[in-house]
């Protein structure tokens, strides 16, 4: 059942008001140094999941899944082994992990194993429930990066004007508006921009024959399990429904098993197709910028980053991802939000 | 590293107008490009808003550098941030809103960087010579120079060439610089050096103390040059030395050896350090490089305390 925060904390917003203490803490940000628990990690795609164990990890922390009479396991040792090492605290006596399958995801909790509670899994309205995606919408990319510098990447679009303009266009449009909702375990950014320069793979294999598009854009971050919600609205066009998942396999690097729900497009438009493997290049040149990046922020600086109003978003990500850190710090795991209740309004998800 | 020192990291035609370049100076990292005018611009190559290294963005035509990532745009002579495109605004940004630029200068085909804006820029150097290259070498800056004095085969290599351990004059001090002339013989099938009575040519080096820049000097009997090179070692990360050089044959060279100089490739650096050769290479030369350069700060430190 859901855990109520019944401490003594206050349970104020853990966004400071002051704005001199939100820059103190925006500026205070090491990526490298935050390791949140009592989570649960999309692993793995249930179809990647079958009797032969496969390896994953969390934070270097060993997962290795496989399926027994057709259920998906994790355990921190691979069977045909057994337990040949010290067993850590973060499975049950027998060595094994808390998992769910739900979404077309084997999910593994990371951290204590008896507070590990359904309700603690994402919502992801656009993913069925009980998987079945066709695979050519799933795939596997990594960022040599830390996952939290990857999803602040993620939750300010403004890059992908720039890094990604000859997939999903560049930065000319009439007018841009950025807005940031939160509660203490997500954050959500809503972009919209009018009259932007259509995405030339829309334009390419979309079947979109305008110059501009209307775009709404939402990214909800889900702080402790590193994944992500990115919902694209395109007018004309379609719309883009993406799960970005950012496991931390280690704190430098990150495993992104995606799905890309393209269901929605005509089975006769090539978009439907392609665009779940633009990922591939999208990832890239993600890297490009986020794979030296990462070294740059393994370690305090004296030298506060700049920021723009545009960077609301991942500056509210910083503090909050930092005020769960300092909560599981003096021992406060407990969830004070619910993050598998329903969030297609949030995001507003237009079920079709 | 010394902060005030002229660091010659790039050949002039390394640097352009159409994409950034990124060098290091020790740990520094530095983006070089060439604006609109020709000037070239340095900047430390980092976004100071996500730290992104601005060489992976691009150069403008109004001569700006453009970060990759998100666009910020930066003068390159003052380093101020001049735009945010997604900002949709004229507005000014305050002056905290800038990355940090360093001093440029260019002459004789090398662009010199000092992390010190305020520092004096070296006197041009006149003439640009013709033929050029680059390397990067495994082997720390302070090292590299120690074996340039030591073994010069171990670093470079020069068309028809033999270095011989013998020196004319040992590693001294001429107008603040570090000098050695070494002998040298040309190769083919002839006596080797410990039973040669004289030697037809000669490498004479003279070394800036700070930065290790060189000028190497062949010359044949009459001490009249045949190979004139210019090299310029830089500390980079890692541990790395990255090598500019630029060399230029005399005109007229006597002697069938000088001549021959003149086809293939008269002057080479190597990119890689035979370890084994230089773990064995017994300091001789570079043994007082260092007090020598302490000489030369300790008399110039007087000079200017006058």
């Amino acid at each position: 059942m859901l855990d109520v925060a019944d401490t003594s904390y206050d349970h104020a917003d853990p966004i400071p008001s002051d704005p001199r203490d939100f820059a103190a803490k925006v500026n205070s940000w090491v990526p490298h140094d935050i390791v949140l628990k009592d989570a649960w990690f999309p692993l793995a795609h249930s179809y990647a999941v079958t009797a032969k164990p496969v390896r994953r990890a969390v934070y270097s922390q060993p997962y290795f899944l496989w399926r027994e009479h057709g259920t998906a396991v994790a355990a921190e040792f691979h069977p045909a082994r057994g337990l040949i090492d010290i067993k850590t605290p973060y499975s049950d006596a027998a060595g094994r992990y808390p998992v769910i399958e739900k979404y077309g995801y084997v999910w593994g909790w990371f951290g204590n194993p008896a507070n590990a509670a359904p309700e603690h899994l994402p919502s992801l309205p656009y993913l069925p429930e009980d998987g079945g995606l066709p695979v050519h919408m799933l795939g596997t990319v990594r960022f040599d990066c830390t996952a939290p510098l990857s999803l602040e990447n993620l939750i300010d679009l403004t890059h992908a004007d720039f890094l990604h303009a000859d997939v999903v266009g560049d930065e000319k449009m009439d007018k841009e508006t950025v807005e940031v909702f939160h509660d203490s375990e997500t954050i959500t950014m809503v972009r919209t921009c009018v009259n932007k320069s259509v995405a030339p793979i829309m334009k390419w294999f979309g079947g979109v024959r305008s110059e501009v598009q209307q775009v709404r854009q939402v990214i909800r971050i889900y702080l402790r399990s590193h994944a992500a919600i990115a919902y694209g609205r395109f007018s004309p066009g379609d719309n883009v429904q993406l799960f970005h998942p950012c496991v931390p396999e280690t704190r430098d690097r990150t495993r992104l098993d995606y799905a890309m729900n393209t269901s929605n497009v005509k089975k006769t438009n090539l978009f439907r197709y392609l665009m779940p493997k633009a990922s591939y290049k999208v990832s890239r040149q993600d890297s490009y910028m986020t794979s030296p990046q990462s070294p740059r922020y393994m370690h305090p600086e004296k030298r506060k980053d700049l920021h723009s109003p545009l960077d609301e978003a991942g500056q509210k990500y910083r503090v909050l991802m930092l005020a769960l850190a300092e909560r599981q710090a003096r021992g406060d795991f407990v969830y004070r939000d619910n993050v598998s209740a329903d969030c297609s309004d949030i995001i507003g998800y237009q079920k079709t | 590293m010394a902060q005030h020192a002229w660091w010659a990291v790039a050949r002039s035609e390394e640097v352009t107008a159409t994409k950034p370049i990124n060098i290091d100076i020790g740990d520094q990292p530095v983006v070089l490009w060439r604006d609109q005018d020709g000037h070239v611009r340095a900047l430390e190559d980092r976004c100071p808003h996500r730290r992104a290294p601005l060489s992976l963005g691009c150069v403008l035509g109004n001569g700006m550098i453009q970060c990759g990532y998100h666009g910020w745009t930066f003068d390159g002579a003052t380093g101020h941030l001049k735009n945010i495109p997604n900002l949709k605004s004229d507005a000014k940004f305050p002056p905290i809103y800038r990355a940090n630029a360093f001093a440029v200068t260019e002459s004789g085909g090398f662009v010199r960087v000092c992390l010190d804006g305020k520092a004096t820029p070296p006197a041009p150097l006149e003439e640009m010579l013709p033929l050029s290259g680059t390397s990067h070498v495994a082997l720390g800056h302070d090292p590299y120079i120690a074996a340039l004095f030591d073994d010069p085969a171990l670093v470079l290599a020069m068309r028809g060439v033999r270095f011989t351990p013998y020196l004319t004059t040992e590693l001294g001090i001429e107008q603040d610089r570090l000098v050695i002339e070494r002998s040298c013989q040309w190769a083919g099938p002839r006596w080797p050096s410990p039973f040669s009575s004289d030697f037809p040519i000669s490498l004479r080096i003279a070394t800036d103390p700070l930065t290790g820049e060189s000028e190497l000097v062949l010359r044949d009997e009459t001490l009249a040059p045949v190979l004139t090179v210019r090299l310029a070692p830089v500390p980079a990360a890692r541990g790395v030395t990255q090598v500019r050089w630029r060399a230029k044959l005399a005109p007229h060279r006597a002697g069938l050896m000088a001549k021959a100089m003149g086809t293939g490739t008269p002057f080479a650096l190597h990119s890689a350090v035979d370890g084994a050769a230089l773990r064995v290479l017994r300091p001789s030369a570079s043994i007082h490089a260092a007090a020598l350069r302490a000489e030369i700060t300790a008399t110039a430190a007087q000079s200017s305390a006058a």
